[in-house]
C-alpha cells in the first residue's frame, strides 16, 4: 500500500483512468453527480410514460412543493446518521409541532393578528426543545439513538392524539398559509429572476475567491476549464430553474379572481401571471446553504463528522462529543418545525396524521442521497437530492395512476438498489 | 453498580407510572369502571361487558362511542371494561384474551384487522362468550354486527355528488387499502354511478388509495391527478371528510375549491365548516352515539340470554365473504347545504365552529 | 516556556538531573490507582518526568503503560491519586484539561477520524478559523503541508481521507498532530509501530530534537532497544506496578529485560531464574 504512481496501470484501463482522473481533477462529488444522473433518468422516464405531463412547468413546480418538507428534515437527518445516530421520531415530531402550531392559529390566539408569527416562535422553540431533550438522553443518559427516538416516535404522536382528540383545526392564518406554496405563496416573476441571479453570482464568487485562496497558499489548482465548466453548469442550472418556476402560470381560475379584484380586464387567452419560486422551496433552499454551511465549514459540522469517523479519536481530540450530539438534535428538532409549518400550511390544516411516515420518507432520502449508515459520510444536497428522487418516483407514479400498493414496492426496490449500487461502486473505488 | 441500575429503573417505572395516569380515562391494560348502581331493570345486573377499541386514540371513539356503549350498559347495571390495541392486530388479540379473563360475558370489538380478528372470535364464541363486531365487520357467522351500513354511505356520498355533477370527469380518493371499509364505500358509490360509467357521462380519471387515510398524501394525490388531467375534474369522491381536506387543498391552490364537488363522511367539524362554505358538497355524518347505544343495548340483551338473531331490529347481513351474520345497521345522514340544522340540533358541532367565514343567512343554519 | 533556555543545554540524562535538584519536575503522577472491574490496571504508581528528559516505559502486554499514560492525557480517570504540573496539582478529567496544560499524545491506536483529511485530523479540535469563526481550511492544509514536509516529505495525498493512507502515513499525521501545537510534555505510545527503517529514523531524530528543545516525553515502546537509545531513564513497569526506574548508566539492556520478564529488581533475581532468561 504504498503510493501508486501514476505509471503503473495497464495501457488497457487508459481511457477509462482519464476520465476519472478528469473528473478527479475537477474535484466535483462523482455521487453527487452519479445521483443528478439518475434523477434525469427518473425523469425522463417518467415523461416518456406520461406522454409529455412530467417534464411540464406545472409538474416540476408542484414536485418542488412536494418535496420541500421532506428535504428540509433530511438535511438534518444527515448529520445525525454521519455521527453514527438516528432520529425515528422525526415524523411523529413533525405532526405534533404542526398541530400546536395549529393550536396557537385556531384556539390559542385566533384573533391575534401575529398570530402566524406566534406560531412558528413556539413551533421553533418547541421543536429545539423537544430535540434537545431527545439528545440528551442519548448523549448523556448514553441509551441508544435508536430506542430513544423510537420512544419519542410513540410519545408524540400518542401527545398529539391525547389533547387532539383526532379533531381537525382549520383554517390557518392567511400570512402563514403563503409557508405552504401555492401560487399566491410564491416569489412571482421578477424576486425569482433576482434569486437565480443571486445564485449565479455566489456560485462564480465562491469559484473565484477560493481559486485565490488556493493561488495564495501554492496549492495546486484546478484546470480553468474545469472551473468554468463549473460556473456555467452551475448558473445554467439556476436560470433553469427560474425560468421553469416562472413558466407556471397562475391557475385560470386564480388569475381570474384576481384580475376581477384587482380591475385588469383580461387580455384574451386569460391573464398570464408567472409563479416563480414557492415559499416553502425558498426554505428549503435557505436551510440547504446554511446546513452545507455548518456541515462543512464550521467546527461543529467537522466535530460531526469526526465523531462519525471514529468516535473514540473525537473524545481524545478534545472535542466534547456529548453537547455536540446534544446539538445535533436542537438543529433536527428545529428542521422539524420548520417542516411541520410547511407542512400545515400547505394543508390549511392541523391534522393528528400529519407526518405519519415521514420518519421513513426522510430516513431513505437521506440514505438514497448518499449518507453511510456506518457513520462519517454524508452531504447536505445529496440528502436534498434523495428527497426529490422519492418524491419524483411517488408523484410519478401517481401520475401514472400507479397505485399505492405497487408505489411501495417500487420505492422499497429502488432504495435498495441505490444503496446496493453505491456500496459495490465505492467498493471497486477502494481497489 | 446495581444500586445505580435498580435507581434507574425505578425511575422509569415512577415516570411510565406517572404518564400513564395523568393521560386519564383509557387505561392501558383493562380498567374496570363499574358503572352505576343497578337502578333500572337491573336485568343483566353482574354482567361484565369487554370492549376491545383498536385506537382508541381516534377522535370519535373516545369523545362519543364510548361514553354512549357506557351509558347503555350502566342503564341496565352491568359493568364496562376496556382494552386499546393501539393500531395492532396482535396487541388485539392478547387484549380480547385479557378481557375473557376477566370474566368477561359478552365482547364488543372494533376489529383492527376484520381477517386477523377471526381466531380470537372463534376462540370466545367456542366459550359462549357472544361476540359484537362494532362499526367493523367480523367475517363470522356467530358474531352479530353492529354498524352504519358503509355501503349506503358510499351510495349517499355518490347521489350528492352526481346530483351535483351529473356528467363530467371524476377522481376517486379511496381509504387505505388494509381497511374493508375502503371497499365497501367504493362499491356504495359505483352502484349509483355506474349507469353514468357505462354511458361515457361519467369518466374515471383518477382514482388511488391512500395509505392509512392520510390528508396530506390525498393533498399530494389530489395535485397529481389535476396536473395529468389539465385541471379538468368535475367531480371527487373522496371516502372521508381527512382526505376531503386534502383535496379542497389541492383545489384551493389552483382556485377550483368551490367549483369541484366534494364528498367525505365523519362530521368532522372542518369538513362541516367546508359544506357550509360551500367547498364540500356532502358530509356524511354517522351519529356515533346511535351506534354505542346500539351496541351497549344489544350486548345487555346478550348478556341475558338472547340469541344474536333475536336480538330486537336485528336482521340478517350477507357478507362479502359470504356469511350470513345477523346485524344491525344504522342509517347515517348526509349533509348539505340544506339541512345543517340537524348537526347543529343535534349538539355536534357548536354554530361559530360550523359557520365560521360564511357570510350570515347565506345558507339555512348560518 | 520558562524552562526553555536552561533546558536546550540538557541534552544528556546528567544534566537532567542536575536540573531536577533545583527545580520541581515538569510532571509527578503520585500513586496513581486505575481499576478495571476489580482488576489493578495501575497500581499506586509514582512517577516523575523532567524537562528535555525522555522517560521510557516498558513492561510486557497488560503492565499498565498504556493506561498510565492515558491517565495523564485524559483518556482514562485515575481511581486516587494525584498528578502535578512543575509542582503543582492539576486535575486532568478529559482531554481538553490534558492540552491546557501542554500534554499531547501519539496514541497507539494513532486516533484518527478515518473519513477526514490529514489537515481535519491533525487540527481536530483545535481548527483555525476566520474571523466570523468559519473553518479556515486553507489555512489548516497550509500548516499541514508544512510540518508533513519535515516529517515524511514523502507525504502527498493531502485531499484524501486517512482512510485511504498507507500505515506509516497515517502514523507520520498522528505524530505530526502532537508536535505541531508546542506540546511541553509528549506522551508517545508505539510511534514507530507501523513506521520503515527511513521514517523510524526520522522519528528518533525528531524525538531528540524536542528533547534538545526542553520537551519532556514519556516514550512508550516493546521495543526495548530504542527505548534504551533515545531514554534518559527507563521505568519498567509489571502487572500495574512500577518495578524500578533505571538510568542507562547503572542498568545494562539484560538488566531491564529481566525485569520485564520477572518484575523483579536485577538483585533480587536469582541466578538461575536470570540463565533461564538469557537461554
Amino acid at each position: 500500500m504504498t503510493q501508486a504512481s501514476p505509471g503503473d496501470g495497464l495501457t488497457a484501463e487508459r481511457p477509462r483512468r482519464s476520465i476519472r482522473s478528469l473528473l478527479q481533477s475537477t474535484e466535483v462529488d462523482t455521487r453527487l453527480l452519479g445521483m443528478i444522473l439518475a434523477l434525469a433518468i427518473i425523469w425522463v422516464g417518467f415523461n416518456i410514460m406520461s406522454g409529455g405531463l412530467f417534464l411540464t412547468s406545472r409538474n416540476l413546480w408542484n414536485l418542488s412543493v412536494q418535496s420541500s418538507s421532506i428535504a428540509i428534515m433530511a438535511t438534518g437527518m444527515v448529520l445525525i446518521i454521519v455521527s453514527r445516530n438516528i432520529d425515528l421520531s422525526v415524523g411523529s415530531l413533525l405532526g405534533f409541532l404542526g398541530y400546536t402550531m395549529a393550536m396557537v392559529q385556531v384556539v390559542w390566539f385566533p384573533t391575534n393578528p401575529l398570530t402566524w408569527l406566534i406560531a412558528l416562535v413556539v413551533g421553533v422553540f418547541l421543536g429545539a426543545i423537544i430535540g434537545g431533550f431527545q439528545g440528551f438522553i442519548i448523549a448523556y443518559g448514553k441509551v441508544p439513538a435508536f430506542i430513544v427516538t423510537l420512544g419519542g416516535f410513540l410519545v408524540w404522536r400518542g401527545l398529539l392524539f391525547e389533547y387532539a382528540l383526532g379533531q381537525t383545526l382549520a383554517p390557518m392564518d392567511p400570512t402563514f398559509q403563503l409557508l405552504g406554496g401555492g401560487p399566491t405563496g410564491s416569489l412571482g416573476e421578477s424576486y425569482s429572476w433576482i434569486v437565480g441571479i443571486l445564485a449565479c453570482l455566489g456560485i462564480i464568487y465562491s469559484l473565484i475567491s477560493g481559486r485565490r485562496r488556493r493561488r495564495g497558499y501554492g496549492f495546486p489548482l484546478r484546470p480553468r476549464w474545469a472551473e468554468v465548466t463549473i460556473g456555467v453548469l452551475g448558473c445554467g442550472a439556476a436560470l433553469g430553474a427560474v425560468w421553469v418556476a416562472n413558466n407556471y402560470f397562475w391557475p385560470v381560475e386564480l388569475a381570474k379572481s384576481y384580475a376581477q379584484t384587482h380591475n385588469i380586464v383580461e387580455p384574451p387567452g386569460g391573464l398570464q401571471i408567472p409563479t416563480g419560486i414557492a415559499f416553502p422551496v425558498l426554505i428549503v433552499l435557505v436551510v440547504g446553504l446554511v446546513m452545507s454551511f455548518i456541515a462543512t465549514r464550521r467546527r461543529f459540522g467537522r466535530y460531526v463528522f469526526a465523531i462519525g469517523g471514529n468516535p473514540e479519536a473525537a473524545e481524545l481530540g478534545g472535542i466534547n462529543t456529548r453537547r455536540t450530539i446534544v446539538s445535533t438534535y436542537v438543529l433536527m428538532g428545529i428542521l422539524c418545525s420548520i417542516s411541520a409549518a410547511i407542512s400545515t400550511a400547505r394543508l390549511n390544516a392541523g391534522v393528528t396524521s400529519l407526518g405519519v411516515q415521514n420518519e421513513l420518507d426522510v430516513i431513505a432520502a437521506a440514505v438514497i442521497g448518499g449518507t453511510s449508515f456506518s457513520g462519517g459520510i454524508g452531504t447536505v444536497p445529496g440528502a436534498i437530492l434523495g428527497a426529490v428522487v422519492m418524491q419524483s418516483l411517488r408523484s410519478g407514479m401517481v401520475l401514472l395512476r400507479v397505485d399505492s400498493p405497487v408505489q411501495d414496492i417500487v420505492v422499497g426496490c429502488v432504495l435498495v438498489a441505490a444503496v446496493g449500487l453505491d456500496t459495490f461502486l465505492r467498493r471497486g473505488n477502494k481497489r | 453498580m446495581f444500586v445505580r441500575r435498580m435507581a434507574a429503573i425505578t425511575a422509569v417505572v415512577a415516570i411510565v407510572a406517572a404518564g400513564c395516569s395523568s393521560s386519564g380515562t383509557p387505561a392501558p391494560a383493562a380498567s374496570v369502571a363499574a358503572s352505576g348502581g343497578g337502578t333500572g331493570a337491573g336485568s343483566a345486573a353482574g354482567c361484565i361487558v369487554g370492549v376491545s377499541w383498536n385506537n382508541y386514540q381516534e377522535e370519535r371513539w373516545a369523545k362519543w362511542d364510548e361514553p354512549a356503549i357506557k351509558a347503555a350498559l350502566a342503564a341496565a347495571g352491568a359493568t364496562y371494561i376496556s382494552t386499546d390495541a393501539k393500531s395492532s392486530a396482535a396487541t388485539q388479540t392478547t387484549d380480547i384474551e385479557n378481557l375473557i379473563s376477566q370474566k368477561a360475558k359478552v365482547l364488543i370489538i372494533l376489529a383492527q384487522d376484520d381477517s386477523a380478528i377471526k381466531s380470537s372470535v372463534a376462540t370466545a364464541t367456542a366459550a359462549n362468550i357472544p361476540v359484537i363486531a362494532y362499526d367493523r365487520l367480523i367475517e363470522d357467522p356467530k358474531a352479530f354486527y353492529v354498524s352504519f351500513d358503509n355501503v349506503e354511505v358510499g351510495r349517499m356520498q355518490a347521489r350528492a355528488v352526481f346530483k351535483a355533477v351529473p356528467k363530467g370527469n371524476y377522481v376517486f380518493i379511496k381509504g387505505d387499502k388494509a381497511d374493508a371499509n375502503a371497499r365497501f364505500l367504493k362499491s356504495g358509490q359505483d352502484e349509483i354511478i355506474k349507469a353514468a360509467v357505462d354511458s361515457k357521462d361519467i369518466v374515471n380519471v383518477g382514482e388511488t388509495n391512500t395509505d392509512a387515510w392520510t390528508p396530506a398524501k390525498a393533498q399530494t394525490e389530489m395535485e397529481q391527478f389535476l396536473t395529468a388531467n389539465n385541471n379538468k375534474v368535475d367531480a371527487v369522491l373522496s371516502e372521508n371528510d381527512g382526505m376531503a381536506g386534502g383535496v379542497v387543498a389541492a383545489l384551493t391552490a389552483q382556485g377550483l375549491q368551490g367549483k369541484v364537488a366534494v364528498s367525505g363522511q365523519d362530521g368532522d367539524a372542518a369538513a362541516l365548516n367546508r359544506v357550509a362554505l360551500g367547498t364540500q358538497t356532502v358530509d356524511v355524518w354517522k351519529d356515533s352515539r346511535m351506534l354505542g347505544k346500539a351496541a351497549g343495548e344489544a350486548a345487555v340483551q346478550l348478556c341475558n340470554g338472547t340469541t344474536v338473531d333475536k336480538i330486537s331490529g336485528a336482521s340478517p347481513f350477507t357478507t362479502p365473504g359470504g356469511n350470513t351474520v345477523s346485524s344491525v345497521l344504522l342509517k347515517a345522514d348526509p349533509i348539505d347545504q340544506t339541512n345543517l340544522n340537524d348537526v347543529l340540533s343535534a349538539g355536534w358541532i357548536t354554530k361559530d365552529v360550523l359557520c365560521k367565514g360564511v357570510t350570515a343567512g347565506k345558507v339555512p343554519g348560518c | 516556556m520558562t524552562i526553555e533556555s536552561s533546558a536546550t543545554t540538557a541534552t544528556t540524562a546528567t544534566a537532567a538531573a542536575a536540573i531536577a535538584a533545583d527545580q520541581p519536575p515538569l510532571v509527578e503522577m503520585r500513586d496513581i490507582r486505575v481499576s478495571f472491574g476489580g482488576v489493578h490496571a495501575v497500581d499506586h504508581v509514582t512517577i516523575d518526568l523532567h524537562a528535555g528528559e525522555v522517560v521510557g516505559l516498558v513492561g510486557g502486554n497488560g503492565a499498565g503503560k498504556s493506561t498510565l499514560m492515558r491517565v495523564l492525557s485524559g483518556a482514562t480517570p485515575a481511581d486516587s491519586g494525584q498528578i502535578l504540573i512543575e509542582g503543582k496539582p492539576v486535575t486532568i478529567s478529559n482531554p481538553r484539561d490534558a492540552k491546557t496544560y501542554g500534554i499531547e499524545t501519539i496514541y497507539q491506536t494513532l486516533a484518527l477520524a478515518d473519513n477526514i483529511d490529514a489537515a481535519a485530523n491533525l487540527f481536530l479540535g483545535r481548527e483555525l478559523t476566520s474571523r466570523l469563526g468559519s473553518l479556515d481550511d486553507g489555512a489548516m492544509e497550509a500548516a499541514t503541508r508544512k510540518i508533513m514536509f519535515r516529517l515524511n516529505p514523502n507525504f502527498k495525498n493531502f485531499k484524501v481521507p486517512v482512510k485511504s493512507l498507507s500505515g506509516g502515513q497515517r502514523q507520520s499525521v498522528a505524530i505530526a498532530r502532537a508536535v505541531h501545537f508546542n506540546a511541553r510534555i509528549l506522551i508517545m505510545d508505539e510511534p514507530t509501530a507501523a513506521l520503515g527503517p527511513a521514517e523510524t529514523a526520522q522519528v528518533r531524530d525528531l524525538v531528540r530534537q524536542l528533547k534538545a528543545e526542553g520537551i519532556g516525553i514519556f516514550l512508550i515502546s516493546h521495543d526495548i532497544h530504542d527505548v534504551y537509545d533515545l531514554s534518559d531513564r527507563i521505568s519498567v513497569m509489571y502487572h500495574g506496578r512500577v518495578v524500578d526506574t533505571v538510568t542507562k548508566d547503572k542498568s545494562s539492556t539484560d538488566d531491564i529485560l529481566a525485569m520485564i520478564i520477572m518484575g523483579k529488581k536485577p538483585h533480587e533475581v536469582t541466578s538461575e531464574e536470570m540463565a533461564q532468561i538469557l537461554a
